[in-house]
């Protein structure tokens, strides 16, 4: 059976030569729901591979599949099934709204649109479900304009319009950061209570290495374009085999009264080639890592780094990224 | 980064009973509601609150640089032993950048985009009544660099030929240009990428204790406070409502949502349930009677919602606002 | 609304003063006999009275009557063409800037080189090329016919910021289509500005088509503005002293041009919250 949704050795590289996403493979299957963490700074790829696997930018090379059909040439019925199937969460809840219309509207035309009730009082119905299902009251949120409504009621009305369609696979990009701290945990479980109650993959995209560690099951991080390490989040987090997921986690101030941060180890400091992206940053950069770019090295049925300290490992097969996220 | 004992009774910077109000069409609303704290030369201290809690506002009031329709209602701020609303505009003008300093939050828009780095420094030293000739100015401009880890080729750049690390750096060699006695940092990371922001909130630290001046860390991100500052202030709806050592926040925090902040944050030790505080923050031109925090507060009692709690101390460096503690 | 007037102090003096010249030609409409305003019909060049509050002027005709008969006709040019104008314009923009591509290159080029033409030259070739008289509504086409080419590049730009906002993407994840989002999504943002864009072409338009009377080229048996301006001139008015009959059309024209000033001022404040005062 084909998969869900899935990536081709996908590439994707913007006009003036930005390289944002290098050689991707990854493949959702519908029967195995899975909450995956992908996890980058800015300048990653990870907002472009939410993207490309929203359709909303086609790849550069390689192909993004729905159901085996390629994304690109969809249209009409078959977009509109795949619409239904995968949907989003974004960023910044202030931009999502349409400042002429009250939040209904954002929540009544995919009901509208997909046909998701057969009459208006069914369709309210549902709306209160969706409402109710993220924790929110809707009488205290319908028939209000979103200058009323506070950033972390906004973002969680955009995830029970999500699931308002009851799709397989929900994108959230940074769906929480834009939000206060003590609201992320709120949303974030209720991102969590979906994907167990109602077995709905939910790709997270995130710079936040905390929140994906409590809420994922696996991880993907993703440096300058290509995977550097990916796994099951226990292991990656806890026993972290790329050098730059162990920077990363170094980096992240913990709420503990020890002082973790420590002094970084200095690069080997030679400015990078044709090879790994991470080498002139990388403190045990050798010669090979500047002239060949390192494949996925799978240490372990779960965990795979992209790093040639790993080299003694099998090498991953081409587009078998998925087996590694359990 | 321990205070000398020496340290301990000396005061840099006093807020005394600050406030500050906004005119709205619909009535005035208190942003900073009687905000008192000190803060002992050397010190870290970070103010940590999540948005509506009126903490922007506070680094701005300290500064006086508060615009209508806000404007300061009432307290004091003392920079050692002058008091800052009996100083001229000039005057005032003159301490800000020498006596205290802002880091900002953004750099984007606090660098101008059309200036170079080193002029962007001549102009502050200008404004201060200082024109050093080419060289002077070169070796200043050389050894503010060198103090926040910057390339000495940076000087001749524009802001835009800057990584947003190097430009938030270049901020704080701004700041630190006049040897001031605070420095207030307000977000200073918050546009960064956690391994840039380590090395520029390093810097910061490695800066301030050269200097040795007194640190103002204003932030949500209780990680960043628990890694960096000696004291932390929480402000809930305007007001602070707990001050004390950052050990004692972490492990024993004394206001209930200070508790609930310190629980809601993701941990990397364990994968456990996350728990977020239920319910909203007010409007601040909503505020519930009594204590704000009432609505959201697992433990709120009859006096919690009749009754605002006062601030009282807890020992020489704490203080809290709450009826239960 | 009587607050947000007092505030938005452009806005309610266009109203005003485009209120005034409704009354005027309200009231004028029924009290005064129009058919005065043609020629012959009363004593020339009587100076202000009594009998002719405005005057006459030298072919006999009540200045009054012309005043009233005529505003109206001017404001019809002007609100035929200007309407034309901002409805194709707006039509030509929402597609080019939503759809970009060939389709934005092809309309922004034909729009761009059209600026470029000196517009009240081609209008006089247009209009002296009609060989029969024109009438007022034809003289309202031929002004339309160029009035669509600023409104396509003004509303093209804000359609262009428009469409990057979120909401445009969620639209187009709850379903709906390039049309519907233009129709449902950015339009309704646009109303202010689009109001705005009228007025400012409306006024355009009347400019326009009293510069054509004035040179001979409009509708010579109408008693609009600018073919009283054009008989004042033919008659060398201003230096024969027949001071009324120049200052009554200047007037009226002025009123117009200030309303549709200060409202296109006013409405221009409403469309851009930055540019409200703050409270």
């Amino acid at each position: 059976m084909s998969a869900l949704i899935e990536l081709r050795t996908v590439g994707k590289t913007f006009s003036g030569g930005k390289v944002a996403l290098e050689d991707v493979s990854l493949a959702l299957q519908e029967d195995q729901p899975r909450f995956i963490a992908v996890v980058g700074e800015s300048g990653s790829g990870k907002t472009t591979l939410a993207r490309l696997l929203l359709g909303m930018i086609e790849p550069t090379t390689g192909t993004v599949r729905y159901r085996g059909e390629d994304l690109a040439g969809l249209s009409g019925a078959r977009r509109n099934a795949f619409r239904r199937e995968v949907q989003a969460v974004f960023q910044d809840p202030y931009e999502v709204y349409n400042p002429f219309y009250r939040v209904d509207h954002v929540l009544t035309t995919p009901v509208r649109k997909f046909r998701l009730a057969a009459t208006r009082t069914e369709g309210r119905g549902l709306i209160e479900a969706a409402l109710r299902s993220v924790g929110l009251r809707p009488e205290e949120i319908l028939g209000r304009y979103p200058h009323q409504l506070s950033g972390g009621q906004r973002q969680r009305i955009m995830v029970a319009r999500a699931l308002l369609l009851r799709p397989r696979l929900i994108v959230a990009d940074e769906p929480v950061s834009m939000v206060d701290a003590s609201l992320r945990a709120t949303i974030l479980s209720s991102l969590r209570r979906l994907h167990e109650e109602m077995r709905i993959s939910i790709l997270y995209i995130t710079h936040d290495l905390a929140t994906a560690y409590q809420v994922a099951d696996s991880i993907i991080v993703l440096y300058r374009a290509a995977v550097a390490e990916a796994g099951h989040v226990e292991r990656v987090v806890k026993a972290p085999l790329h050098p730059y997921t162990q920077l990363l986690i170094g980096s992240i101030p913990l709420v503990s009264t020890e002082r973790s941060w420590v002094e970084d180890k200095p690069a080997a400091g030679r400015p990078g080639g044709a090879g790994c992206h991470f080498a002139d940053r990388c403190p045990s950069a050798m010669d090979h890592c500047l002239s060949a770019a390192p494949s996925l090295f799978q240490v372990a049925p779960d965990h795979a780094a992209a790093c040639f300290l790993r080299a003694d490992a099998p090498a991953l097969a081409e587009g078998a990224l998925s087996s590694v996220l359990g | 980064m321990t205070v000398a004992a020496r340290d301990m009774n000396d005061t840099i910077l006093r807020v005394d009973r600050l406030r500050v109000a906004y005119d709205h069409p619909l009535g005035a609303v208190r942003a900073v509601d009687e905000v008192s704290f000190s803060l002992r030369p050397h010190e870290r201290f970070g103010l940590a609150g999540e948005s509506g809690s009126g903490k922007s506002t506070m680094s701005l009031a300290i500064l006086r640089m508060i615009k209508p329709p806000g404007r300061i209602e009432g307290g004091e701020v003392w920079l050692g032993d002058i008091a800052l609303s009996t100083l001229s505009a000039d005057a005032m003008r003159a301490l800000r950048l020498a006596g205290i300093a802002m880091v900002p939050q953004g750099s984007m828009n606090s660098l101008n985009p059309v200036v170079r780095i080193r002029d962007q420094i001549r102009d502050a030293l200008a404004d201060h009544g200082l024109t050093p000739g080419r060289r002077a100015l070169d070796e200043r401009v050389a050894g503010l660099l060198t103090q926040v880890g910057l390339p000495a080729d940076v000087a001749g750049k524009y802001p835009h030929e800057l990584s947003g690390g190097m430009k938030q750096r270049a901020c704080i060699a701004i700041a630190i240009c006049l040897r001031p006695k605070v420095i207030i940092a307000d977000e200073p990371t918050s546009a960064l990428d956690v391994v840039v922001q380590k090395q520029v909130m390093q810097t910061l630290g490695r800066v301030q204790q050269d200097l040795g001046a007194a640190i103002i860390l204003v932030g949500h991100d209780m990680g960043l406070m628990a890694q960096f500052v000696d004291r932390l202030g929480i402000m809930y709806a305007g007001r602070l409502v707990e001050v004390a050592p950052i050990r004692t926040i972490i492990t024993a925090p004394r206001h209930p949502y200070t508790r609930m902040l310190i629980d809601s944050l993701p941990s990397l030790d364990h994968r456990g349930g996350l728990r977020g505080i239920p319910g909203l923050a007010p409007l601040l031109r909503e505020l519930p009677a009594g204590c704000a925090f009432h609505p959201r507060c697992p433990q709120a009692v009859e006096r919690c919602r009749t009754e605002k709690p006062a601030v009282r101390p807890m020992g020489p460096d704490a203080t809290v606002a709450c009826h239960l503690a | 609304m009587r607050r947000y007037l007092r505030r938005n102090t452009s806005l309610m003096v266009g109203l005003v003063l485009l209120g005034l010249l409704a009354l005027f030609m309200i009231v004028g409409a029924l009290t005064v006999d129009t058919s005065n305003a043609q020629a012959l019909s009363v004593p020339a060049l009587q100076p202000p009275s009594w009998d002719y509050p405005f005057g006459t002027d030298r072919q006999g005709r009540d200045l009054l009557a012309v005043m009233v008969a005529g505003t109206p006709l001017t404001l019809r040019i002007g609100f035929i063409a200007g309407f034309f104008g901002v409805g194709i314009g707006a039509v030509l923009a929402f597609t080019a800037a939503y759809y970009r591509g060939w389709v934005d290159t092809v309309i922004r080029g034909v729009a761009d080189i059209g600026l470029t033409v000196p517009g009240l030259l081609v209008l006089i070739i247009i209009a002296v090329s009609i060989k029969s008289l024109l009438t007022v509504n034809e003289m309202a086409l031929i002004v339309a016919s160029l009035a669509w080419l600023n409104p396509t590049r003004t509303i093209r730009s804000q359609v262009l910021t428009l469409r990057e906002r979120g909401f445009v993407e969620i639209a187009r994840l709850n379903g709906l289509s390039g049309p519907e989002i233009i129709f449902q999504e950015l339009m309704p943002n646009l109303l202010p500005y689009l109001a705005a864009t009228l007025v400012a072409s409306v006024s355009s338009a009347i400019l326009a088509s009293v510069g054509l009377e004035v040179l001979g080229l409009g509708p010579v048996e109408a008693p609009t503005l600018g073919m009283t301006l054009y008989w004042v001139n033919f008659n060398a008015a201003i230096i024969n002293g027949w001071w009324w009959w120049w200052l009554a059309p200047l007037v009226v024209i002025l009123v117009v041009f200030l309303g549709l000033f200060f409202l296109t001022v006013g409405l221009d404040e409403i469309a851009n919250p930055r540019l409200r005062r703050a409270a």
